[in-house]
C-alpha cells in the first residue's frame, strides 16, 4: 500500500556546487520514491554549469502523472541545499510561506567573495532568514560528519539521511539500503549506510 | 533519464551501430549503449567528430543494419554536408540521427536550433515530449526510417535529456543480423545499385516523395495528441519539454477545461490534416516551442494555405512577441503569457513574502563558474598570461571549445587571455588568419589554444592552413587526458575505445610535427619552465609552433579524490593584503580552494574541495603556501 | 570624490606609458605583479594598492628632494650641477691585476673588493650580462666574480632589483654599484621606508653611482646589431675611446666599431629626461677622468666624488689599506665636471618641457625645487 504525500506534486529542489554529489543525491532519493511507486520527474542542470558554477535538481513527486522538470517559481515544498548560500539561492526563488528547508552549513565560497568583491552572509543571518521565511528549517553540519567518516563527498548521503528523519517524505532506512543495494558498489555500501544513519541523528 | 530512455529506445529497436561525439547534453545515450555493448552485440564507438560519427552510422545502415549517431545541436552543423548528400542518397538499413539541443545554453556557448536543418534536408523530425516517448519515439524513428529508405531525424532538449522519469520498458530483441552492402543494381535504384546521391534529379524527387509518405505516417500517429475539451476556446501547439511546461501551466491557471493542447511528435513534415482538424476548434492559437518559431512559421504557411477550411486565424508565440525568441522556456513563461492572454491570475505569492524573497535575493553573492580546484587550465592561462606580458608585444589568445573556454566567458579566470571563441577547432582558423595580416601592419603575436579531443575534432586542418600558409601563430594544446567536460569520454589519443577495448592512439605531437611544426611540451604546474618555452616560442619567427601542455584533469578517474601534496597556508609569512603581495592567490588566481579569512586578513586552503595540485605553491611569493607531498598509503 | 588611481596604474600612465623607465628595478622583486623582461618593465596583473612601494621607489615619480638631501648629505656640500661634494680626487685600482680587466682606473673593483674584505658588506651587487648582453645584477663575494664582471655597460641592468631580489633572499649586507637613477631609487628606499621595510633596506652599506650620459635601449640595440650583423653574445666589452666619436665592440673575432651617432639613436628614451650625470645620490661617485675632458694619458684613472659620511669612511679605508692610489684631481677638472653636468641638466629640462607642453610642468621633478629653481635661472 502506497504511502501518501501531503501534497501532490510534492516538489523538492535539491541544491549545491558542482562536485558536492547533488546528482547522486537526487538519483538516490527519486530511486527511493519510484521504488514506492511514485512518479518522479528530475530535472538536472549540469555540464559546464558543474565547474564551480551552482547545480540545481528538480524533484516532482506525484501519485498520478509525470510532471515538468522544471518546478514554477514561488512552489518547492522541500529544499535540500548542500551549501548555505545556495539554499538561500533557490529559497529567493521558489520559496514560499510552507516551505521546509534542510541546509548543510559548510560553505563553498563563490570567487566573487574570494575576491573580496561580495560578501558571504554569516550562518546567523541565514538561520533568521530562514526562521522568517519558511514553515520548518533544519541546518546541520553535514561535511564535518562526512569528514569524520573520511570523505566529505559523503555529505550528500548524511543529508539524505536527515531528510527521511525530517518525515516530510515516505522514505526511510530501508528504502535507502535497498535503492544503495541496487546501485552502488558493494564495497562503498557500508560507509552509505553509515553516513545515512549518521545524517539521521542530527535532526 | 531521458538520454538512458532514447537509448533504451535503439536498443529495443535492435539497433547494432552506434556512433556519436561527445556533448553535453546528448553524452549519456552512447554511454549507456556502450555499457551494454558486448552483452547486446552492438557496435559502438566515440567518433572523431559529428560528420564522421553520422559516416560511420550510415555504412551500418548501407549494409542493411540499424544504427544512430548522436550529437549535440552544434554536431548537426557538423555533419551537415554528409547529411545533405545522405537524405539525397537515401539509406537501407534504419539510421536515426539523435541530435540532442541546449535551448538557454545551459553548456553550450549558442543555443542555436537544427530543427531547420530537417526543413532544408527534407528529413523527417521527431520530438519526444516525456521520457516515455523518448523511449518509443526512438524506437519508432528505426521503423520509420526503413519505411522510407531515409535518415529520421529525433530531436531532444536538455529538459529532456537531462531529466529524469519513469518509462515502462519493452522487449529487446533477440536476433543477430548481417551485414551486407549491395551494389550491382542500376545508378538509379537506391536499394540495389551504388549509394550516390546522383543523378540529381531523380533522387531528389524520390527523397520528397519519401518526405511525403512520413507526412502520410504522421497523421496516424499516437505520438501526436490532443489533451483538453472538445470545444476549446484557446489551442496551444506544442512539442517536446514545451508540452510539459504548457499542461503545468494549465494546470497552474485552472485553465484545463477552457484551453486545449494539441502536443505533436512528429514535427516535420507537419501532419496537415491532423492539424487542419484540431486548428478549426477556435481561432486563438498559441504555439509554445524552443528557441526560435520553427513550427510557429510552418503552421503560418499551413493555415495561409487553407483559409476557407479552417478560417482566421490569431496566432500568439514567437512572431508577435508573446514568447521571447532567445532562451529557454518553462511553466511560469508559459503561464504568464497565457495569463495575459486569457486574463487570468497567475501570482499567489503574498506580496510582502515576495517582498522579503526579493531582499534575500539581493544578499545572496553570486556563483560564477570557474576552474575547478586543481585544474590544469587554470595554471596554463597563468602561464600564458606572464608569457604575453613578459613578451609585452599584446599578443592575444583565440579560445576554442571545451571546459577551457570559460577563460573567455568569464575573462579574468583566464587572465584576460583569450579574445575570441567560437566553433569547435576555430580558434587556430582564426590565429591562421590573423597571423596573415602583418602585411596590413597587425603585429601583435597571436595564439590558440585548444584540448585534445578538440584537436582531434576539427584543428587538425587548420594547423596545416596554418604551417601551408606560413602563419605565424603559437598553437598550445592544453592535453588534459580526456574529454573532460561532458564526462571523460575517450578520444583518438587515448588507448581505450567507448566500450573499454584496448586500441591504438594517436599522438597530437607527432601528428604537428608531421605537419612540419616545431613541437615543445611541458606541464603546466611547471611554472618557470612552461612560461620560459612559451616565451621562446613566442620570439621565434616563422611557421607555427606547438607547446602541448601536458596535466591531467583534475577530475578524471585517475586523480578525482587523490591528493598528490597537502596544501597549507604558513599564516606567519602569509602577507594576505599588504603591499609585496594584496592577496595575489584569492584576488588574482583565484581557485576556489584559497579562500580568504577576512578577520585574520590571511589566505586559508579549503581542504574538502583542494585538489592537492601544489601549483599555488608556486605563484605565492613569499613561500607561504606549503605543500607537502602526500605518501600513497 | 574621484576614486584614487592605484600605484601601479600611476606607474603605468605616468612612468611606463609616458617613456620614463629608466629600467632600474625599483618597483620589481618588491612583489609578484611587477617584472623585467628584456630590458622592459612589465606588469604581469592588476594590483589595486595606492600607497604602493612601487611607486613610492621610483626615480621617477615625484620625489621630496629637499628631504632626501637632508637625509643624505651635508647641506654645506651641495652644489646645483653635480649635488654633494665631499671630497673630489683623481683615483685608480693600486691592483694591477683589476686594472688589466678595468675600462679606467678599476676604482669601483677596488672599492667592493676592499669592503667585501673588510666585511663592511657581504655581498656586492654589480651589473653582470647574461649571454645576449641584456644585463642583470650579479652578486659578487669575491675578487674573481667582481673582475669577471668589471668595465662599462652601455644597457641598462636594473640593479634597484638586483638589490630588491637580494634582501628578499639574503639576510647579509650590499654595496651597490648603481647608475643615476638607480642611486636615486635606492636613495628614495631609505627615504621612504616603512617598519616592515626597515630592516631590509638598513642591508643597504653603500651605493657607488656612475657617471652616466645616457643608456641604450637593448631594445633599439639589438636591432641596429642584427643590421650589422653582430651576434649580441659574442661581445665581450664595448668601449667609446677619447675623442673618435665611435663605439668600440670588442668580440672573438676582433673589435667591430659603430659610429657613435648610430649608436646614440639607440638611447634609451628615458635618458633625455635625466638631468644626473653623476649618480647624485650616490656615497661616492666613479666615472672616467677624461669625462670632464681630461686627455687620453688620464684614461688609466677615474674621477672619484665623495659625497657622503660613508663614503668618506669607505675612501679613507682605502687609502689606508692601500686598494686606491689617490691623488688630487685639477681645478680645471672640477670645473669642467659641472659645466659638462649642467649642459646635460638644461637640455634634459628643455625635453622634460616640451615633452610635459608647459616650462610648469617638470613630470617627476618640482619645479619649486631650490636647486632646480638655480639652474632654471629663477
Amino acid at each position: 500500500m502506497k504511502q501518501l504525500l501531503a501534497k501532490d506534486p510534492t516538489n523538492i529542489v535539491i541544491t549545491g556546487v558542482g562536485g558536492q554529489g547533488n546528482v547522486m543525491a537526487s538519483r538516490v532519493l527519486a530511486g527511493m520514491l519510484v521504488d514506492k511507486g511514485f512518479y518522479v520527474t528530475i530535472g538536472e542542470t549540469f555540464g559546464m554549469s558543474q565547474r564551480g558554477g551552482s547545480v540545481m535538481s528538480h524533484l516532482r513527486v506525484s501519485q498520478k502523472s509525470a510532471w515538468s522538470p522544471q518546478i514554477p517559481l514561488g512552489q518547492a515544498d522541500i529544499i535540500v541545499a548542500l551549501e548555505p548560500s545556495e539554499a538561500l539561492r533557490v529559497l529567493s526563488r521558489w520559496g514560499n510561506p510552507d516551505v521546509a528547508v534542510l541546509s548543510n552549513n559548510r560553505v563553498v565560497y563563490p570567487i566573487g567573495v574570494i575576491t573580496g568583491d561580495y560578501d558571504y552572509p554569516d550562518e546567523d543571518k541565514i538561520k533568521n532568514i530562514f526562521a522568517k521565511l519558511t514553515a520548518k528549517s533544519w541546518m546541520i553540519d553535514a561535511t564535518s560528519v562526512a569528514m569524520e567518516m573520511g570523505n566529505p563527498v559523503l555529505s550528500n548521503i548524511v543529508m539524505i539521511g536527515a531528510l527521511a528523519k525530517t518525515a516530510l517524505l515516505p522514505i526511510d532506512r530501508h528504502a535507502f539500503e535497498k535503492e544503495i543495494n541496487k546501485n552502488v558498489a558493494a564495497d562503498k555500501r557500508n560507509a552509505n549506510l553509515a553516513a545515512f544513519d549518521a545524517g539521521a541523528k542530527m535532526v | 533519464m531521458g538520454n538512458e530512455a532514447i537509448a533504451r529506445g535503439a536498443l529495443e529497436a535492435g539497433v547494432n551501430v552506434a556512433a556519436a561525439y561527445p556533448g553535453t547534453p546528448s553524452s549519456e545515450v552512447i554511454e549507456n549503449l556502450a555499457a551494454v555493448a558486448k552483452e547486446r552485440n552492438l557496435y559502438v564507438e566515440w567518433s572523431t567528430n559529428e560528420k564522421v560519427a553520422v559516416e560511420v552510422a550510415a555504412a551500418a545502415s548501407f549494409s542493411g543494419l540499424r544504427s544512430m549517431c548522436v550529437m549535440k545541436q552544434n554536431g548537426v552543423n557538423v555533419a551537415s554536408d554528409f547529411l545533405l548528400h545522405l537524405t539525397a542518397s537515401g539509406t537501407r538499413g534504419g539510421i536515426v540521427l539523435v541530435s540532442c539541443e541546449d535551448p538557454g545554453a545551459l553548456s553550450s556557448v549558442n543555443e542555436g536550433e537544427s530543427r531547420y536543418f530537417a526543413r532544408m534536408l527534407e528529413m523527417p523530425l521527431l520530438e519526444p515530449a516525456d521520457f516515455q516517448e523518448a523511449k518509443d519515439l526512438t524506437k519508432w524513428a528505426f521503423e520509420l526510417s526503413e519505411k522510407i529508405h531515409n535518415i529520421v531525424m529525433l530531436r531532444s532538449v536538455t529538459r529532456m535529456s537531462h531529466a529524469s522519469g519513469n518509462v515502462v520498458c519493452g522487449k529487446l530483441p533477440n536476433k543477430i543480423p548481417q551485414a551486407r552492402f549491395v551494389y550491382d543494381g542500376p545508378l538509379t535504384d537506391p536499394l540495389t545499385g551504388p549509394v550516390i546521391s546522383t543523378p540529381v534529379g531523380l533522387k531528389h524527387k524520390l527523397q520528397q516523395e519519401k518526405l511525403k509518405t512520413a507526412g502520410k505516417l504522421f497523421e496516424k500517429s499516437p505520438f501526436n495528441k490532443y489533451f483538453g475539451p472538445p470545444k476549446p476556446q484557446f489551442l496551444i501547439v506544442t512539442s517536446s519539454a514545451c508540452f510539459l511546461y504548457s499542461r503545468e501551466a494549465l494546470s497552474m491557471l485552472n485553465l484545463q477545461k477552457r484551453v486545449g493542447i494539441l502536443k505533436l511528435g512528429c514535427t516535420w513534415p507537419l501532419p496537415e490534416k491532423l492539424l487542419k482538424k484540431y486548428l478549426r476548434l477556435t481561432k486563438n492559437i498559441m504555439i509554445v516551442e524552443e528557441v526560435l518559431p520553427f513550427m510557429e512559421e510552418n503552421i503560418k504557411v499551413l493555415a495561409a494555405s487553407y483559409p476557407k477550411e479552417i478560417g482566421v486565424k490569431s496566432f500568439y508565440g514567437k512572431i508577435d512577441g508573446t514568447f521571447p525568441s532567445v532562451g529557454e522556456l518553462n511553466p511560469d513563461v508559459v503561464a504568464e503569457a497565457l495569463a495575459k492572454i486569457m486574463k487570468v491570475k497567475y501570482k499567489t505569492l503574498p506580496a510582502s513574502y515576495a517582498q522579503e524573497l526579493r531582499k534575500v535575493a539581493a544578499v545572496i553573492p553570486p556563483r560564477d563558474q570557474t576552474f575547478c580546484p586543481g585544474c590544469p587550465h587554470r595554471a596554463s592561462f597563468w602561464n600564458i598570461n606572464a608569457a604575453l606580458k613578459l613578451d609585452g608585444r599584446e599578443g592575444f589568445v583565440c579560445g576554442d571549445i571545451g571546459c577551457y573556454a570559460m577563460a573567455a566567458l568569464t575573462p579574468a579566470i583566464g587572465f584576460h587571455t583569450v579574445r575570441t571563441l567560437h566553433s569547435m577547432g576555430s580558434g587556430t582558423g582564426l590565429a591562421s588568419g590573423f597571423a596573415k595580416l602583418d602585411m596590413f601592419g597587425f603585429e601583435k603575436p597571436v595564439l590558440s589554444v585548444c584540448g585534445d579531443s578538440t584537436f582531434y575534432h576539427a584543428v587538425i586542418p587548420a594547423l596545416i592552413n596554418a604551417q601551408h600558409n606560413k602563419a605565424d601563430i603559437t598553437f598550445i594544446v592544453l592535453d588534459n587526458a580526456g574529454t573532460a567536460m561532458t564526462g571523460f569520454q575517450p578520444h583518438p589519443g587515448l588507448t581505450m575505445s567507448a566500450v573499454g577495448e584496448t586500441v591504438p592512439a594517436v599522438d597530437i605531437g607527432k601528428i604537428c610535427a608531421a605537419i612540419g611544426a616545431k613541437v615543445e611540451v611541458s606541464d603546466p604546474f611547471d611554472l618557470e619552465t612552461t612560461t620560459k618555452k612559451l616565451n621562446a616560442l613566442l620570439e621565434e619567427k616563422g611557421n607555427p609552433k606547438v607547446l602541448i601542455l601536458k596535466q591531467i584533469c583534475a577530475l578524471s578517474p585517475e586523480k578525482k579524490g587523490k591528493k598528490q601534496y597537502e596544501v597549507k597556508v604558513n599564516e606567519e609569512l602569509c602577507l594576505g593584503e599588504d603591499c609585496g603581495c594584496n592577496r595575489l592567490c584569492t584576488r588574482i588566481f583565484r581557485c576556489p580552494a584559497l579562500t580568504w579569512d577576512k578577520a585574520k586578513k590571511k589566505a586559508v586552503v579549503d581542504e574538502v574541495i583542494c585538489a592537492g595540485c601544489g601549483f599555488c605553491a608556486a605563484i605565492c611569493p613569499q613561500g607561504a603556501i606549503i605543500k607537502k607531498e602526500v605518501v600513497a598509503s | 570624490m574621484a576614486k584614487r588611481l592605484s600605484s601601479q596604474k600611476l606607474l603605468k600612465n605616468n612612468v611606463l606609458d609616458a617613456q620614463l623607465c629608466t629600467g632600474c628595478g625599483a618597483c620589481v622583486s618588491l612583489c609578484p605583479y611587477q617584472a623585467i623582461y628584456n630590458d622592459r618593465t612589465v606588469q604581469l596583473h592588476y594590483c589595486d594598492l595606492t600607497d604602493g612601494k612601487c611607486h613610492a621607489y621610483c626615480p621617477r615619480t615625484p620625489t621630496d628632494f629637499e628631504s632626501l638631501r637632508e637625509l643624505l648629505f651635508d647641506t654645506k656640500d651641495l652644489t646645483p650641477e653635480i649635488g654633494a661634494v665631499k671630497a673630489y680626487y683623481l683615483t685608480r685600482a693600486a691592483d694591477s691585476e683589476i686594472r688589466s680587466v678595468a675600462q679606467h682606473g678599476g676604482t669601483v673593483t677596488a672599492l667592493m673588493e676592499l669592503a667585501l674584505n673588510e666585511g663592511m658588506i657581504d655581498a656586492a651587487i654589480v651589473s653582470s650580462g647574461n649571454q645576449e648582453y641584456l644585463r642583470y645584477g650579479t652578486v659578487a663575494a669575491d675578487k674573481n666574480t667582481l673582475c669577471k664582471n668589471a668595465g662599462v655597460k652601455f644597457t641598462v641592468s636594473p640593479m634597484a632589483a638586483a638589490f630588491n631580489q637580494f634582501t628578499r633572499h639574503e639576510k647579509g649586507n650590499a654595496g651597490v654599484v648603481a647608475a643615476p637613477c638607480q642611486a636615486l631609487a635606492l636613495a628614495k628606499m631609505k627615504l621612504n621606508q616603512d617598519k616592515n621595510e626597515a630592516k631590509r633596506i638598513n642591508q643597504l652599506q653603500f651605493v657607488i653611482g656612475l657617471y652616466c650620459g645616457w643608456a641604450l635601449s637593448a631594445e633599439k640595440f639589438s636591432e641596429l646589431l642584427a643590421k650589422k650583423y653582430i651576434r649580441m653574445d659574442a661581445i665581450r666589452r664595448m668601449d667609446i675611446p677619447a675623442g673618435k666619436n665611435i663605439l668600440e665592440l670588442h668580440t672573438a673575432n676582433g673589435i667591430r666599431e659603430i659610429p657613435l651617432d648610430e649608436a646614440q639613436a639607440c638611447t634609451r628614451e628615458a635618458c633625455n629626461y635625466c638631468i644626473d650625470s653623476t649618480a647624485e645620490y650616490a656615497d661616492v661617485s666613479v666615472g672616467a677622468a677624461r669625462f670632464a675632458g681630461t686627455t687620453e694619458e688620464q684614461r688609466g684613472w677615474n674621477q672619484l666624488i665623495v659625497r657622503t659620511r660613508k663614503g668618506i669612511e669607505l675612501i679613507d679605508l682605502a687609502a689606508k689599506k692601500g686598494f686606491l692610489e689617490i691623488k688630487d684631481a685639477p681645478q680645471e677638472s672640477l670645473r669642467d665636471l659641472k659645466k659638462a653636468a649642467l649642459e646635460k641638466k638644461k637640455t634634459a629640462l628643455a625635453n622634460i618641457t616640451r615633452k610635459s607642453g608647459s616650462a610648469k610642468n617638470l613630470l617627476y621633478l618640482d619645479n619649486r625645487d631650490v636647486l632646480l629653481r638655480r639652474i632654471l635661472g629663477v
